[in-house]
């Protein structure tokens, strides 16, 4: 087949194709599914997670088990939203240290779970954070030596500054401030809370504008601090909010998008190429090759599929490749069949004989006259065994076999499904990445059955 | 002469069942080894703390032949073609070896007894999802095909498509978040209420543990029936007997319902053998969801257990079932169509 005739051809393919709506609803939908995998990193909060998805002390500033942000539009108690924020300004004091200034516009009825001030270094150094609520009070909250190394240091106001809190609220009523339990008082709802006598039991919040001072000063020789942080870890969080191990969802869904594309694309691929292949090897050269090819058919498609995958999963615990290997390996028999049926026919055909009389040869006949027009049919298949192919991946990772160097849909549900999502009623954990297996899945059986309406008319309706 | 074609197919499929176990054997014999091995490690040192007053190398003699005994019995001092050999033999006579950990419910080890105690709740199960999944789909198959392009048969070739990559488990988790913990009305798994209930009440007890995942499977599956069924339906209503009916004046109902229905009844009732067949080997991991204690629930357990006998046994198992399965299907094709059997080729 020449170019220009390729390129015509596909011209009125896409004439054809442009007329069935299914398909081109399908269409817009993979191409959502291939923006969303090209730009993945840019749009996700956390673009380094990829690699760190089992990490869990990757995640550990975030809040746990926090619904989506979006859903404060449901609710009347509005909560406070997971951010990150950089210090406002900065300038140096002596000796070397530094101060910074951090700013935390508070409009939430439901206070973070936590605020969470880390930097890097290197050395031993002395922290002192202050901190400046809206109704003016003041104080100064944790104080104390850190020893700095690779790993972020981190002050956690919930965990580290019980004393200094409580301290702020006796600042501005002594009596308050005795009156609460200091073994069971939440630091960060007191501080973001009216001071008022019942503030323990049944906080108000206070709205405004917090101001937060870090300072840092070098106590060995060379010690240096980088600049520090602020996390707030609230009690919504991002597009889809976080699960139990404080993982970002929507990092994890996006992250999913490009495996699911890879391993269902590839697969489909190889397997329809092979599938193809060897139909038209059976259909043409019959004889001993048709009987062996009928045969490893019979014995592929016999094969009861998933418990299959599964025991040599559970076995082997292979990779995502060889996974992909074992997928093909298993799937070609799906457009055996109907290729060999169609080859045995174009075998017949008077230009197949004509091409044979002029002395060409096998591989020439195969290749270059059956496949040709087997190709739309293939092209079909290939869309419509996308879908299958990305279920079996995520149906062995639910059973927590998947390859754990990557992050795919059915890992994250098998994660959902083992700690208690179902139970817990953690709907934004469930829903979103088996929303994305069906909607792909959706999508290569709308451009599929697209196709195939073109390739087959009669199929139509009547 | 159909006695003759079922001889061949009964033959040809055992043949294809042993050459399956052969390569399951060869594929995952070592790592079944490893099991064996250990048990036998287990049993000859609970065997040593049974002797008493024996010397030291009295005692290290009885070990060393209790061990060699053992490996001889298990065929384990053989080479690995043997072992292959073996292993296939005893997959095939059902012997698939003892359970590290689980138990069936009398208390035996054996992995057949377990499978066995799981097999008649799958069956259960997807038996009956293919009964009203068939009906189901009938009822959608033929109202569609009546008005073929209309609204009915576009929304069953859309839900069709919707529902074609949508895993059967994932819905049975919404499913169990909102009618078990949303709008409690089912038990979100498990067989029966604990404690069991007695008489009828028994029986009711079972169909309201039975309903939930039994509506999972049903709603997502009536969709493609019903759609296979309406093009079987459609081909059907092409056929001149049919335009003969319409122009004696019988009713487009009777047309529908009586002859066409009739006439489909052979294709919906092998689709309904090949959905319950695949239905068994596709969405088995349904039961782990809904802790429906079936071969599927196996897996779950077998596979955080890491107890290979268990998995073995269930895979041999489930590919007698598939093959039991598409012999029965070659069967009813050549009753029903005696070309079929003449043709020779498989």
């Amino acid at each position: 087949m020449r170019i220009g005739e390729t390129l015509s051809g596909l011209g009125d393919f896409w004439k054809e194709y442009r007329k069935v709506g299914s398909g081109l609803v399908g269409l817009a939908i993979l191409g959502l599914f291939v923006l969303f995998a090209v730009l993945g990193p840019a749009l996700v909060p956390f673009p380094g997670a990829v690699d760190h998805w089992h990490d869990i002390t990757y995640w550990q500033d975030n809040p746990m088990a926090a619904p989506p942000a979006w859903t404060n539009a449901l609710v009347a108690r509005k909560g406070a939203v997971s951010a990150r924020l950089q210090p406002t300004e900065s300038y140096p004091s002596e000796g070397g240290g530094a101060s910074y200034a951090f700013a935390y516009d508070y409009r939430a009825d439901r206070p973070p779970r936590d605020l969470i001030f880390r930097y890097k270094g290197s050395g031993k150094v002395f922290a002192l954070l202050e901190a400046t609520r809206p109704d003016g009070a003041k104080a100064e909250i944790y104080r104390g030596q850190l020893e700095l190394g690779t790993d972020w240091q981190r002050i956690s106001v919930e965990h580290d500054a019980r004393a200094g809190v409580l301290e702020l609220v006796s600042s501005v009523d002594e009596f308050i401030g005795a009156s609460i339990d200091p073994a069971s008082a939440r630091p960060v709802s007191l501080l973001f809370s009216e001071i008022e006598s019942d503030m323990a039991d049944s906080p108000r919040a206070l709205k405004g504008e917090y101001a937060f001072e870090l300072r840092i000063q070098p106590l060995s020789q060379g010690a240096k601090a980088g600049v520090p942080e602020l996390l707030v870890s609230g009690q919504v969080s991002g597009v889809l909010g976080t699960d139990v191990s404080k993982r970002d969802i929507f990092t994890g869904v996006v992250a999913g998008i490009k495996w699911a594309l890879f391993i269902g694309f590839l697969t489909s691929i190889v397997t329809v190429i092979l599938g193809v292949t060897l139909g038209v090897a059976a259909a043409y050269f019959s004889g001993p090759v048709d009987w062996l090819l009928t045969r490893v058919y019979e014995f592929v498609y016999l094969l009861p599929v998933l418990p299959f995958l599964i025991v040599l999963s559970a076995i082997y615990k292979p990779s995502i490749y060889t996974f992909m290997v074992i997928i093909c390996l298993l799937f070609w028999s799906g457009p055996y069949k109907p290729v060999y049926s169609m080859a045995l026919q174009i075998k017949e055909e008077t230009f197949v004989e004509a091409s044979r009389a002029l002395g060409s040869s096998g591989g020439r006949i195969i290749f270059r006259h059956i496949i040709p027009i087997l190709l739309p049919y293939s092209f079909a298949v290939m869309a419509l065994s996308v879908p299958g192919v990305i279920v079996y991946e995520a149906s062995v990772s639910l059973l927590g076999l998947g390859d754990s160097s990557i992050v795919t849909w059915g890992q994250i549900l098998e994660a959902a499904l083992s700690q208690g999502a179902v139970i817990n009623s953690l709907w934004w954990w469930v829903i979103p990445p088996g929303l994305m297996i069906a909607l792909m899945g959706m999508s290569f059986a709308f451009i599929g059955s697209a196709m195939d309406k073109i390739l087959h008319p009669k199929l139509k309706t009547r | 002469m159909f006695r003759k074609y079922l001889a061949k197919r009964v033959i040809y499929g055992i043949l294809m069942y042993v050459v399956m176990i052969f390569t399951y054997s060869a594929l995952f014999n070592k790592v079944a080894e490893e099991t064996v091995r250990a048990q036998i490690q287990e049993q000859v040192a609970q065997e040593a703390s049974r002797y008493r007053n024996v010397t030291p190398e009295k005692l290290r003699e009885l070990i060393e032949s209790s061990r060699a005994a053992k490996l001889h019995q298990y065929h384990l001092d053989q080479s690995y073609a043997t072992r292959v050999l073996w292993r296939a033999v005893d997959t095939l006579t059902f012997n698939f070896g003892r359970s590290a950990i689980m138990k069936a419910p009398d208390g035996d080890r054996e992995v057949l007894a377990i499978i066995g105690d799981a097999i008649p709740r799958t069956i259960v199960l997807f038996t009956s999802e293919i009964v009203l999944v068939t009906a189901l789909g009938v009822i959608l198959g033929l109202y569609a095909a009546r008005k073929p392009g209309g609204t009915l048969d576009k929304s069953v070739s859309m839900v069709t498509m919707i529902t074609n990559g949508l895993p059967a488990w994932w819905l049975g988790m919404l499913m169990i978040m909102l009618f078990s913990y949303a709008v409690p009305i089912f038990p979100s798994g498990g067989l029966q209420s604990n404690p069991p209930p007695q008489g009828a009440a028994a029986v009711l007890d079972f169909l309201w543990h039975l309903a939930l995942p039994l509506l999972t499977l049903v709603l997502l599956n009536t969709w493609g029936t019903g759609y296979l069924i309406r093009n079987i339906v459609l081909s059907n209503l092409q056929e001149d007997y049919v335009m003969a009916a319409r122009a004696r004046g019988v009713s487009e109902r009777r047309v529908l319902f009586g002859h066409t229905l009739r006439t489909s009844m052979p294709a919906i009732m092998t689709l309904a053998i090949l959905g319950l067949f695949s239905s068994i080997a596709g969405n088995i991991i349904v039961e782990g969801i809904f802790g429906w204690p079936g071969i599927g629930n196996l897996y779950f357990i077998a596979v955080q257990q890491n107890d290979v006998p268990v998995l073995m046994g269930t895979l041999a198992i489930e590919t007698l079932l598939n093959m039991i399965g598409f012999i029965l299907l070659d069967l009813i094709y050549g009753l029903l169509d005696p070309r079929i059997k003449t043709g020779g080729k498989a």
